[in-house]
Order: C-alpha cells, then structure tokens, then sequence
C-alpha cells in the first residue's frame, strides 16, 4: 500500500488538472450569494454623488492579474456607469499595461473624454514615500500624466484635486499586496480621512477583516469577492455580462478543486494516523 | 476568457484590438512550458523562466528609471529652468508648498547629490559618503511610518476591540459574535503574556489562544489556496479562449474551419502535444536524466 513519503505527488497535480479541465470545459455556472463586505463596496460608490473624483490605484501585476483583473475592470465601468470622474495611479511598476489596457477598451463605450472624466498618471516610484506624497500633493507627485506627458494644470479633472486630497472623495485600491491597502489605510485613510474600499487577492484578505467597517468601507475578497461583485454591476451593464458568467463557471470548478485538496488532507491524515498506530503497536 | 470582437490578426500593437495570433501562440507556449514542472525541471521550463526573468528585469528598469529618473530629474529639472525664464512667475511647488524655483532646483540637485552618495558604496564599501542618505531614507520613512502606523494600525484597532458585548438593537447572533471576540481577544493576549508564571489558568487561556491561532492560520490557509486555484482557473480558462479556430493554423492558413483537425491545430493542443512527445521522448532516451554530481 502506498504511504504519504511513497506517494508520488503528480498524481495529485494530474487529479487537480483534470478536475480543473474537465469542469471547466463543462460550463456550468454557480452564482454566489452576496457578503456584506461586497455588498457595502457596491453601495459606497452607489453613494457617490455624480461627478466626484475617485482616486484609482492600479497595485498588482501580471502575477496577480487573475484575481484582480476583472474587478478592477469592473470598477471601471462602474464608477463610468455612476459618472464619477477618475484619477488613475499604479503603485506597481508592471500595473501600467493593464490600466492603459482597461481604460482604453471601457472608455470609449461610455464616451468620456481623456482629461475631463479620466486621467491616467502612472506609476510613481517609492512604496510608501510614493503614497504619502501622493496625498500630500498630487500635483508635486505627478507634475505631468503618463499617456501625452502634459502638465497637471492642463487637465480640468486635476485642476480640481487639491494638495492633502480635497477634492477626492473615495479611494479605490486595487491591492495585491505591498505597497497595497494595508499602506493606503495608513497614508491616505488615517491622515487625509479619505474613505477607502478595496479589491484584494486571497492571500491578502484575512487582515482586512479587522479593518472593516471602519478603516474600510467594503471589500472585494478575492475572485470569489469579484463574482459577486460582478453579478451586483453586471445587473446594469451588458458589456460585463460575459465576465460575469465566466466568473460564475470559475467559481463552480474552484467549489471543486477545494473539495479535492479537502479530501487528500483527509486521505494523508488517515494514512499518516493509521501508520503511526501500526508502528507503536 | 477572451470575447473575440473581431478575426485576430499575425500581428497587432493595439492593445484594444483582438489579441493577435502570434501573442496567443508565446501565452500558450509560455503557460504550458511553466506547467511541464509540475512533471519535472525540462528544457521548456528554463525557456520560460529565462524568458520572465529578462522580461520583467527590462520592464522593472523601464518604468524605475521612467518615474525615478526621468520625470523625477530631467523634465522636473527642464520644467523648472523654463519657469525661471518666464517674467514674474518663480514659484514652483515642492511636496504641497510654494517655494522659489532656484531654490526647488537647488533642493533636487542635492537629491540628485544624494543618489550619487549612495552609489558610492558600488566602489568602495567602507566609504562615508552613502550614510548620509542611507539615514536620511531611514529618518524619513521612520517618521512617515511611525506617526501614520500608529492611527491607523495601533490606535485605531485597539479602538475596535472596544466594542460593547451587547449593542443596542443587537441579535442574539451578533452577541454570540462578540462574546466570541472578546473571550478570543483575551484568551490569544494571554497565550503571550511571559511575565507571570503559567498557573491553571493562565495556561488554559493559553490553550484556548492557541486553538483560536491555528483556526485563523487554517482561515488563511484555505485563502491562500483559493488564490493559487483561481490562477489555474485563469490560465485554463485563457488556453480555452486561443483553442478557438480563429487562432487555428488551418484557419490562418486556408481561412476554413475543418472541425477536429481544426481544433487539434490550434496553440494550446498543439504546443501541449510537442511538450509531452519531447519529453517522452527524453524519457525514452534516458536524455533527461540529470548529470551526475561532481565528484
């Protein structure tokens, strides 16, 4: 009989695969129920009044793309949808393909002008030293945008954004981890009272927790926050329906990929226990 | 899963355009050459890792030296000797506050000063001259750490635990929820409280802090796992979306789809059936078998 230290794990890689694949290619969709925590992201921006300026903050790359990706397009459409105007930032240094990727494929569909209802201004460098002097002075922080490198002043959606954040009602970090929400709270929340909600990996989540609702208005917990945040917006926006169902067929197939790994820790502890006995006895 | 709006092209630089055939043939090598680890270290992965460790080194330095030198230095600098030459406007604004631009100019000289300071150390380690911004980094990011940490991570969360066990208004499950919290709080406190020695009874909280410790990690466990099955289900799901016959290379070649062959001749079944047969095939030839250590 084979034991744990004799167990060849790719087994357990093949049984993972197929499972994966193999659910995937079945297309069936699990809709979730809505948490609090999202339910409470969603109304923070149906709050908003028309027009306020969002402060966006692209902090992932590719290796976080996965989970973060689609909320943070859907955060796009949604705050479009609610005709906020938006400042965008990345912390990350690899979060500009996809900031310039996202605003350049939504954009267009709600017809808002670059400049007036958008701004894009890049990564800064510095992690901490960046969002402090990102809320201490964003024109000092960004003297110029990153798409055409024109001056702040030439852009009346930055001509409304004061130093210490006036001007910016909410902040939107799209967070997988350092620099991320655990150092916006911090630098934007705690000095400048700005009202913060999140979108963070998995493996960021269980500390936000404690944040919450407080320091944290709502947030989006990984790609299971995601779906339900995407089932909320997608009510209203046609365009995100497809997302929205494929995050659904996402959910079913990781519903059981989880029963998998579930079922080998009991599997291992049964073997590991049974053969801990037998070699007492 | 891609939504192809419009047929691929060879090639094409518009982000927003319909990701181009060559792009979905590297993603899938790429992906599936990461995947073939999981049998063993091969060829097709070191490709790949060569591959990310080049790419992302000339990205990283691209937008470092974009944002830190750059804009930081050369159109801040530009910027701020056009504005001397202008009549009567010679205020530049430095962190939120007015200043005179030589002076804006003369405080980023000395950054810049600064930053040369410190590469000193690339030459010779024993040098004085990288402490001065070596603490004056470490000056600055204490302050700006200590006084916002201490609102947002201290203040405010000892503020949180204070909450009273029954609110007005509250259910019956949002007491138990509390009385939880509290008795949780307690209990994991005491487990580091080393000051006394451990009686009955601080011992017991202990044992109770422990459990409640080993449910949070088991907590963050079960998200770490859900975050590295939903990267599977990303890059399963992205595969899927270059199966589809308009990245075929019948489709590409004769403009016709032919059904299975179709299929079969599209990145991923194809880049996948190549990996597999080399590697079965280093198998056979006892070609992957790792050399030997030296003696």
């Amino acid at each position: 009989m084979a034991t744990p230290r004799s167990f060849d794990r790719r087994w357990i890689f093949l049984a993972m695969g197929v499972v994966v694949v193999g659910l995937y290619a079945a297309g069936i969709r699990a809709p979730l129920p809505n948490s609090r925590y999202v339910e409470s992201f969603h109304k923070t921006i149906e709050d908003l009044p028309a027009g306020s300026i969002v402060l966006l903050s692209a902090d992932f790359d590719p290796a976080s793309a996965a989970e973060l990706e689609p909320m943070y397009k859907a955060v796009i459409h949604h705050l479009f949808q609610r005709n906020l105007r938006i400042v965008n930032v990345a912390t990350w240094p690899a979060a500009p393909p996809f900031t310039r990727d996202a605003f350049s494929r939504i954009a267009p569909q709600y017809h808002k002008q670059y400049g007036v209802d958008w701004v894009e201004l890049g990564f800064l460098v510095g992690d901490d030293v960046a969002l402090g002097s990102i809320g201490q002075s964003l024109r000092s922080a960004y003297p110029t945008d990153t798409l055409n490198h024109s001056a702040y002043d030439s852009f009346p959606l930055l001509r409304a954004v004061g130093d210490s954040c006036q001007g910016i009602a909410l902040l939107v970090t799209i967070s997988a981890g350092f620099p991320g929400v655990l150092e916006w709270i911090p630098q934007l929340g705690s000095r400048y009272g700005v009202p913060i909600i999140t979108g963070t990996t998995a493996v960021q989540t269980p500390p936000l927790f404690a944040y919450y609702p407080n320091q944290i208005k709502g947030f989006l917990g990984a790609a299971t926050g995601a779906t339900q945040y995407l089932q909320m917006v997608a009510e209203n926006t046609p365009e995100l329906q497809p997302t929205r169902d494929e995050n659904q067929k996402r959910m079913l197939v990781q519903s059981w990929a989880h029963m998998l790994i579930i079922g080998l820790i009991v599997v291992g502890n049964v073997i590991y226990f049974t053969g801990r006995r037998k070699a007492q006895a | 899963m891609l939504a192809l709006q419009a047929a691929p092209r060879w090639f094409e630089l518009d982000v927003a355009a319909t990701p181009d055939i060559i792009g979905g043939w590297l993603i899938c090598l790429l992906t599936l050459a990461v995947y073939s680890f999981l049998y063993k270290d091969n060829p097709f992965y070191k490709l790949a890792e060569h591959v990310f460790v080049g790419v992302a080194t000339a990205w990283y330095t691209m937008e470092f030296y974009d944002s830190g030198v750059l804009k930081a230095v050369f159109v801040y600098l530009s910027d701020a000797f056009q504005t001397l030459h202008e009549p009567g406007k010679h205020v530049t604004e430095v962190g939120g506050y007015g200043m005179p631009t030589a002076l804006a100019i003369a405080v980023r000289f000395g950054a810049v000063a600064l930053s040369v300071m410190l590469l000193v150390r690339l030459f010779n380690r024993q040098s004085w001259a990288p402490r001065w911004p070596l603490a004056l980094m470490i000056g600055i990011y204490a302050a700006l750490k200590l006084t916002a940490e201490t609102q947002a991570r201290l203040v405010s969360q000892v503020k949180e635990t204070m909450v009273p066990v029954v609110p007005e208004g509250a259910t019956w499950m949002g007491v138990v929820g509390n009385v939880v919290f509290l008795v949780g709080l307690v209990c994991v406190l005491g487990h580091f409280v080393f000051t006394f020695k451990r009686g009955k009874a601080l011992a017991g909280m202990s044992r109770a802090g422990i459990v409640i410790l080993m449910l949070t990690f088991g907590g963050m466990f079960g998200f770490t796992v859900l975050g590295r099955i939903a990267l599977l289900i990303e890059r399963v799901s992205e595969l899927a979306s270059y199966s589809e016959p308009a990245y075929s290379l019948s489709s590409a070649t004769a403009g016709a789809a032919h059904g299975w062959l179709d299929t079969a001749l599209t990145p991923p079944f194809l880049i996948a059936t190549l990996i597999v047969l080399v590697l079965v095939l280093a198998k056979l030839t006892g070609r992957a078998q790792p050399a030997p250590p030296p003696a």
